[in-house]
């Protein structure tokens, strides 16, 4: 299986370090700049093509790490060429995108795995198991939440642009709000503010909204870009009726690391979360999209779950622009 | 200084006994209630005047009264009470109905008698804290709270806590006016419009109340905020749930848990953890307020019009659930 990766931030050398530990061949990289692409390549001696055009003919398997507005033009590029597609999340920008991406899929008869990480973190897969197992009965309220600081980037800086990245409520709650509906089940109507909405200008960023799944089930997202670096804090909590599980990135960390900083030690552009364990997640990731690819079976987050989270996330960047509730209607993509 | 106490329908009365005894100079003249089952339970276990009915409590002289009475039996007491030229300091919520909050508020302006509702948290040694921290500007503009008052099932307290007609609702009614008040207080600044949604899935074959809650309020200042009003918390949780919030400014973020000062505690004989609070008590200190504004004919700290507010913003929160859109406050 030969993987061709588009992108080389900050994802793409996520995945490849993910592909590295499976049976793929990491063919090359194609980046904005070959320069940007050619320490990849020399890393995993692999070649670095101008674009992904340039890449179709020898992959088998398109592995997008672009930034978000990027994603739909490409999977249908991949998709054209007969290749299956890995999508970093969101899939897309918007809902119409994010269909127009599942159908090329379709269509072509290639897969389209949307890399909703969140899904492969072992705290967050183990509780899904644990309320699928009906250990604490129906979910009634999910809590979740996820904060950070602003992505820094020293150029170009894509996380800031609302066009390309849909901001706060898309780039980032899109990861709760997928394991939102993974636990609840689908979306009916979603409330949600952000303070760049009122404050263009504030020098932080902060979303919250409330879901209301089809089955009456609540979810409350709150998603910080606003805390100092290298703050990375996520929690969850999801009340039954027959039982509660909850978890606190800070209260179950194992190590507590008080050791000074040496100066000018700076966080990284972009915060991830890091228990120790003996598999990186992004990997664990990785891993189950080539076993699914080889053995053409699914991963635990389809396609469509991927477009369903892109709507979730466009409903609340309607509902904080107009401050009006936001009612899903069915996506005829998706089979509850 | 002569204090009575009106109803032991709400638990908290029984706390307020031992915060007026623990006051210099207080005197708690008497209990009152019009219940015989619940009078004479507390008689028994408490060393205070038992009166019949609240007329003979108020016609026996106290300067104020503190009334615990189930939330939509506020009214009467307060308007007995006020008319009986005798201040007040009543259980939140104020009421169950604006109306009856309106009438509160107005029946205590007219006789010229304090009103004071109570909201321990405003007496709350982390959250006075915060309060000043805030208005230094050492914590810079606020944009934000993600709010949480969830609960236990009150049954364990109070059965009528989950009666919609004698508590004024479910989990709503119970857990958004201290958080709604908290904000308030912190911000200087009015609740516009409120976003609820509420759902009965725990606990729904024991009760007729919504029992989970989600809120998002916008401040006339544009900070907005969740609150998460549910019992959501199991029966055997350590404690009977919890107050805390999370503040965003332009500054980073401030994350305040109001009970978190406690001791945890394992027992043989329960077999599970219990939390022990050591902070300091908030209810003697609302008390001492009380107390201190009757003794100087001063407003107290948590005024009446604090309590209508808050009420407001349930009664609309449960106007949102209904409809499925925001309610703006007039």
């Amino acid at each position: 299986m030969r993987i061709g990766i588009v992108g080389t931030g900050f994802m793409g050398t996520t995945h490849a370090a993910g592909w590295a530990e499976t049976g793929a061949t990491i063919a090359g990289f194609a980046a904005e700049t070959t320069e940007s692409a050619e320490p990849l390549a020399a890393e995993y001696d692999a070649k670095v093509y101008a674009d992904l055009e340039a890449m179709l003919e020898d992959v088998d398997v398109v592995d997008i790490c672009t930034p978000t507005h990027l994603h739909r033009d490409m999977v249908l590029q991949a998709a054209a060429a007969g290749k299956d597609v890995i999508c970093e999340k969101p899939l897309a920008r918007t809902t119409a995108q994010a269909r127009e991406a599942v159908r090329a899929a379709r269509e072509a008869g290639v897969r389209l795995l949307v890399a909703h990480v969140v899904r492969y973190f072992p705290e967050y897969a183990l509780a899904q198991q644990t309320v699928a197992a009906g250990d604490i009965g129906r979910p009634g309220v999910v809590r979740l939440r996820r904060g950070s600081y602003r992505p820094k980037k020293p150029i170009g800086n894509w996380f800031l642009d609302e066009e390309k990245s849909g901001g706060i409520l898309m780039d980032l709650m899109i990861h709760d709000f997928d394991y939102a509906r993974w636990i609840a089940g689908d979306v009916e109507s979603v409330f949600a503010r952000k303070v760049t909405q009122g404050a263009p200008d504030a020098p932080v960023d902060y979303g919250l909204a409330i879901l209301r799944h089809r089955d009456g089930a609540l979810s409350h997202v709150a998603g910080a870009w606003a805390y100092p670096p290298p703050t990375f804090r996520t929690g969850l909590e999801i009340a039954g009726d027959a039982g509660l599980v909850e978890f606190d990135s800070e209260a179950t960390a194992p190590i507590t690391n008080l050791i000074r900083a040496p100066e000018g030690d700076d966080a990284p552009d972009v915060a991830l979360p890091a228990s120790p364990t003996s598999e990186s997640p992004f990997t664990t990731q990785i891993k189950e999209f080539y076993e699914a690819l080889r053995h053409d079976r699914p991963a635990r987050v389809a396609a469509e779950d991927g477009l369903a989270a892109v709507q979730i996330a466009e409903a609340a960047i309607e509902s904080a622009a107009t401050g009006r509730a936001v009612t899903l209607d069915p996506l005829p993509e998706v089979q509850s | 200084m002569k204090i009575g106490i009106l109803s032991f329908a709400h638990h908290h009365a029984e706390a307020y006994i031992d915060n007026l005894q623990a006051i210099d100079g207080a005197e708690l003249m008497g209990v009152a209630d019009e219940d015989v089952a619940r009078r004479r339970r507390f008689a028994e276990r408490y060393d205070a005047p038992f009166f019949e009915t609240y007329g003979a409590l108020l016609e026996a002289g106290p300067d104020g009264v503190i009334i615990c009475s189930e939330n939509n039996r506020h009214r009467p007491l307060v308007e007995q009470a006020a008319a009986a030229d005798v201040h007040v300091l009543c259980e939140k919520p104020l009421a169950t109905t604006l109306e009856d909050a309106r009438a509160i508020v107005d029946a205590c302006d007219a006789a010229g008698v304090l009103l004071m509702t109570a909201f321990p948290l405003r007496f709350s040694t982390p959250l006075v804290q915060i309060k000043e921290q805030l208005d230094t500007g050492a914590l810079g503009e606020v944009y934000a709270f993600k709010g949480v008052n969830q609960g236990e099932l009150p049954t364990a307290h109070r059965e009528w806590f989950i009666d919609p007609v004698r508590a004024g609702g479910g989990a709503v009614m119970d857990h958004t006016v201290h958080l709604v008040d908290i904000m308030r207080w912190y911000l200087n600044s009015e609740v516009r419009e409120i976003y609820a949604q509420t759902n009965q899935i725990f606990h729904a074959d024991e009760v007729e109340v919504e029992t989970g809650a989600l809120e998002m309020l916008t401040f006339e200042n544009g900070v907005f905020a969740t609150i998460d009003a549910s019992w959501s918390r199991p029966p055997y949780w350590p404690t009977w749930g919890g107050l805390g919030f999370e503040m965003v400014t332009e500054r980073g973020a401030v994350i305040v848990d109001a009970f978190s000062q406690n001791l945890t505690v394992y027992e043989h004989t329960t077999e599970r953890a219990r939390w022990l609070p050591w902070g300091s008590d908030t209810n003697q200190a609302m008390i001492e307020e009380f107390v201190a504004a009757v003794r100087e004919g001063r407003t107290p700290r948590v005024t009446g019009m604090d309590g209508y507010r808050a009420v407001e913003a349930a009664l609309a929160a449960y106007q949102s659930a209904a409809s499925g859109q925001p309610v703006r406050l007039e």
